[in-house]
C-alpha cells in the first residue's frame, strides 16, 4: 500500500493534502495520484465493512477524498481519459429534500471510481430518465427518506419503464425508512438502509 | 378485549417502573396522520394568530376517538412545551412545506438542513453556556429578537397547556412536559453532520469542551419547562450520536456522559425521560444501563434490534416501540397485527414494554394499520413467567 493511500485510509488529512502535493511536484501523475486515493477509499470501505469504521469515518474520507480530487482536478484534466468507468445516475425522488445519505452514497461512488451524476434532491422521474438516456448509465440510485418517498420511486421505475430502458438499467433505492417491502412496492431491484452497502451493490450490479 | 383494571396513568406508569400491569400499554406516536385523515394537507407553521390550533386539536380528538383510544399523548398536539430547542432544530433550518415549490401536497412538512452555526462558535459555547450562544444566535438565524423568539415559544407553551388540559379531562395522560434535543444532535444538526463529523475529527478537545458546556443549560431548560407545563415528563431526542454514526469510542468520549449527566439530574427530580432513539442504537444498548433504574423509556424506531434490546435492558429499563413506518404504509392489517403480537410476546414479557410507532406514523400509514397496531395491545395477553406467578 502506498503512503498516500495509507494516509486516507488512516483519515490523516493533513498527511493527504502534504503527500499530494509532493507527487504533484515530482514525477508522479494526477491519475496515479487519483488511483492511491481509491486504494485509500477502498481500505476505509474494508475497515467498515469490518466494523472497525463508522459512518462519521466515510464522511471525513469522503470529505478527505473531495478535497483531494479539488486539489488534483487540473492536473487531472491534462491527463490521459482514465478509461471507461462505470456510470451512476443518482439523486433524492420527487418530493423528498433529504440529501445527506445521498451525497454520502455520491461521494464514496465516486471514490470506487464511478461516474457519477448527481441530480441533487426532489427529482422528477423524468429527469431520472433523461439522464439515464443521455449518459447511457447502467445503474440507477434512488434515496428518499419519508415514505411518501416510496411512490416518487415507483413512479420513476415505471417512467424508466416506460422509456424502455428497464432491461438496460439496475436500479436500486436507499433512505432509513426503506426495507424489503418497499423494494417489493417500487420494483426496485434492490435496497438499502447503509450507504457502503449501497456501493456494493451498485459495484456487483456493474460487475454484471 | 382484555379486561383493564388500571386507568391509563396507571399503566402507563406502572409499565416505565417495570411493575406488573393489567396490559401492555399502546402510544402510537401521532401528528401529521391525523391531520392527513380529516384531509388537512400538512402541520402548520409557526405560531402565527393564521393557525387554527382549535380545529388541529379537534382533528386530534377525532382521530383519537375513530382510533378507538389509546394509552397517552405521545404530545399533546402539534405545538412542543418550549425548550432548548428553539433554535437548534427547525428554526434554523428552512421549512418545506408540501403544496410549495413544486413538492407535492401529499407529503410531510420537511426541513432543509444548513449550517447556521460555525467554527469558531464552539468558543462562544464554551465560554458562555448553551443559554448565552443562544442570546447572540437567535437574532442571526431568526432574524428576531430573544424578546420576539421569547414571546412565541411562550405562545405555543400556552396552547401545549390548553391542550394538555384537553386530554387529561378525558384521562388520557401527555407524555411531554419537555422536549431536549441531545446535545450531539443539536450540534450536528447546527453544523450539518458531515461538518459535525470532520469537527470532531479536527478539532476533539473543543467539541467535547462545547458539548461538556452545553449541559448545564439543557438541564436548567429542561426543569424550567417542567415547571411551567406540570408534566414530568421529558423528551430526549436522541439519533445522531447512535451507533449508526459514531463508533463506541466516540460514543463513550463525547456523547454518553452528556446524557447521563442530565438523565440523572432529571430523575433525581422524579421526571421520566423517554430516550428517543431514531437510527440504530444496538451497539449503544449496553450503556443504558447505567442510567438510573425504572425512570426512563428506551424507545426505537424500528431500526435498532428491539428484541437484543429486551435481553439488555430486561428488569432494568422500560422499552417502547417499534412498528416499523414501512410496515404501517404499505403493510397489511394482518402483517401489523403479526408483528406487534412478536413484540408483545417478546418484548412485553414480564413487562416493561409500551407499543408504539417506530417514531411517528407516518403522513400515509393505511388507517387500518394503525387501529390493527392499537387493538393488538388492547387484546393480545403479555406472557408472564412463571416465577413471576
Amino acid at each position: 500500500m502506498s503512503e498516500l493511500a495509507e494516509a486516507l485510509a488512516n483519515l490523516e488529512e493533513d498527511k493527504v493534502k502534504e503527500l499530494i502535493k509532493k507527487e504533484l511536484e515530482g514525477s508522479n501523475g494526477a491519475l496515479s495520484i487519483l488511483d492511491e486515493l481509491r486504494k485509500g477509499m477502498d481500505i476505509v470501505g474494508t475497515r467498515y465493512k469490518k466494523g472497525e469504521y463508522f459512518l462519521s469515518e466515510l464522511i471525513v474520507s469522503g470529505e478527505i477524498f473531495k478535497e483531494s480530487m479539488q486539489t488534483i482536478e487540473p492536473a487531472l484534466k491534462q491527463s490521459a481519459p482514465p478509461g471507461k468507468m462505470p456510470k451512476v445516475v443518482i439523486g433524492t425522488v420527487k418530493g423528498d429534500i433529504h440529501n445527506i445519505g445521498k451525497d454520502i452514497v455520491a461521494t464514496l461512488l465516486k471514490g470506487a471510481g464511478f461516474e457519477v451524476y448527481d441530480l441533487g434532491i426532489d427529482v422528477p422521474p423524468q429527469a431520472f430518465v433523461d439522464k439515464l438516456v443521455e449518459t447511457k448509465a447502467g445503474v440507477l440510485g434512488m434515496s428518499g427518506l419519508l415514505t411518501p418517498s416510496f411512490d416518487s420511486m415507483k413512479a420513476t421505475v415505471e417512467a424508466v419503464k416506460e422509456a424502455g430502458l428497464r432491461d438496460k438499467v439496475k436500479i436500486i433505492i436507499g433512505g432509513g425508512v426503506v426495507t424489503k417491502l418497499v423494494q417489493t412496492h417500487t420494483g426496485a431491484d434492490a435496497f438499502t438502509d447503509d450507504a457502503l452497502e449501497g456501493v456494493e451493490a451498485i459495484k456487483r450490479f456493474t460487475k454484471g | 378485549m382484555i379486561v383493564e383494571t388500571m386507568t391509563r396513568e396507571e399503566r402507563l406508569r406502572a409499565t416505565v417502573k417495570l411493575e406488573r400491569v393489567d396490559r401492555v400499554p399502546v402510544v402510537p406516536l401521532i401528528g401529521q396522520f391525523a391531520l392527513r385523515q380529516h384531509r388537512m394537507s400538512s402541520l402548520p407553521s409557526g405560531a402565527g394568530t393564521s393557525v387554527d390550533w382549535r380545529r388541529i386539536l379537534d382533528v386530534f380528538h377525532a382521530n383519537y376517538d375513530e382510533l378507538g383510544g389509546y394509552d397517552a399523548r405521545y404530545v399533546a398536539g402539534v405545538a412542543w412545551p418550549r425548550s432548548s430547542w428553539r433554535v437548534n432544530g427547525p428554526r434554523g433550518g428552512k421549512r418545506v412545506t408540501p403544496g410549495e415549490g413544486g413538492i407535492p401536497k401529499d407529503f410531510s412538512v420537511q426541513w432543509e438542513e444548513r449550517e447556521i452555526m460555525t467554527t469558531e462558535d464552539y468558543d462562544t459555547i464554551i465560554d458562555k453556556g448553551w443559554n448565552g450562544f443562544l442570546e447572540q444566535q437567535i437574532p442571526r438565524v431568526t432574524s428576531q429578537s430573544i424578546e420576539q423568539e421569547d414571546a412565541a415559544q411562550k405562545a405555543l407553551l400556552k396552547t401545549y397547556l390548553q391542550d394538555v388540559r384537553e386530554w387529561n379531562q378525558r384521562g388520557v395522560p401527555v407524555m411531554c412536559g419537555a422536549l431536549v434535543i441531545s446535545c450531539e444532535m443539536t450540534l450536528s444538526l447546527a453544523r450539518t453532520l458531515p461538518r459535525f463529523s470532520m469537527d470532531i475529527h479536527r478539532f476533539p478537545d473543543k467539541v467535547q469542551a462545547a458539548l461538556e458546556a452545553m449541559v448545564p443549560d439543557f438541564i436548567s431548560n429542561a426543569i424550567a419547562d417542567i415547571q411551567e407545563s406540570g408534566i414530568p415528563w421529558v423528551n430526549i431526542s436522541l439519533e445522531r450520536g447512535s451507533g449508526s454514526y459514531f463508533n463506541l469510542k466516540t460514543y463513550e468520549r463525547f456523547f454518553f456522559p452528556q446524557l447521563k449527566r442530565i438523565v440523572e439530574a432529571l430523575t433525581a427530580r422524579g421526571l421520566i425521560c423517554v430516550l428517543h432513539m431514531d437510527t440504530n442504537w444496538t451497539l449503544n444498548l449496553p450503556y443504558l444501563k447505567h442510567l438510573p433504574r425504572a425512570m426512563c423509556i428506551c424507545e426505537l424506531d424500528g431500526t435498532s434490534d428491539i428484541f437484543k434490546a429486551k435481553e439488555i435492558l430486561h428488569g432494568h429499563m422500560c422499552i417502547m416501540g417499534d412498528v416499523p413506518a414501512s410496515l404501517l404504509s404499505l403493510g397489511t392489517p394482518d402483517e401489523v397485527c403479526e408483528y406487534c403480537e412478536k413484540l408483545v410476546d417478546v418484548v412485553g414479557k414480564d413487562g416493561g414494554f409500551i407499543l408504539s410507532s417506530g417514531c411517528e406514523v407516518p403522513i400515509d400509514a393505511k388507517f387500518e394499520n394503525v387501529r390493527a397496531m392499537i387493538d393488538t395491545a388492547k387484546n393480545h395477553t403479555a406472557p408472564v413467567s412463571k416465577k413471576d406467578g
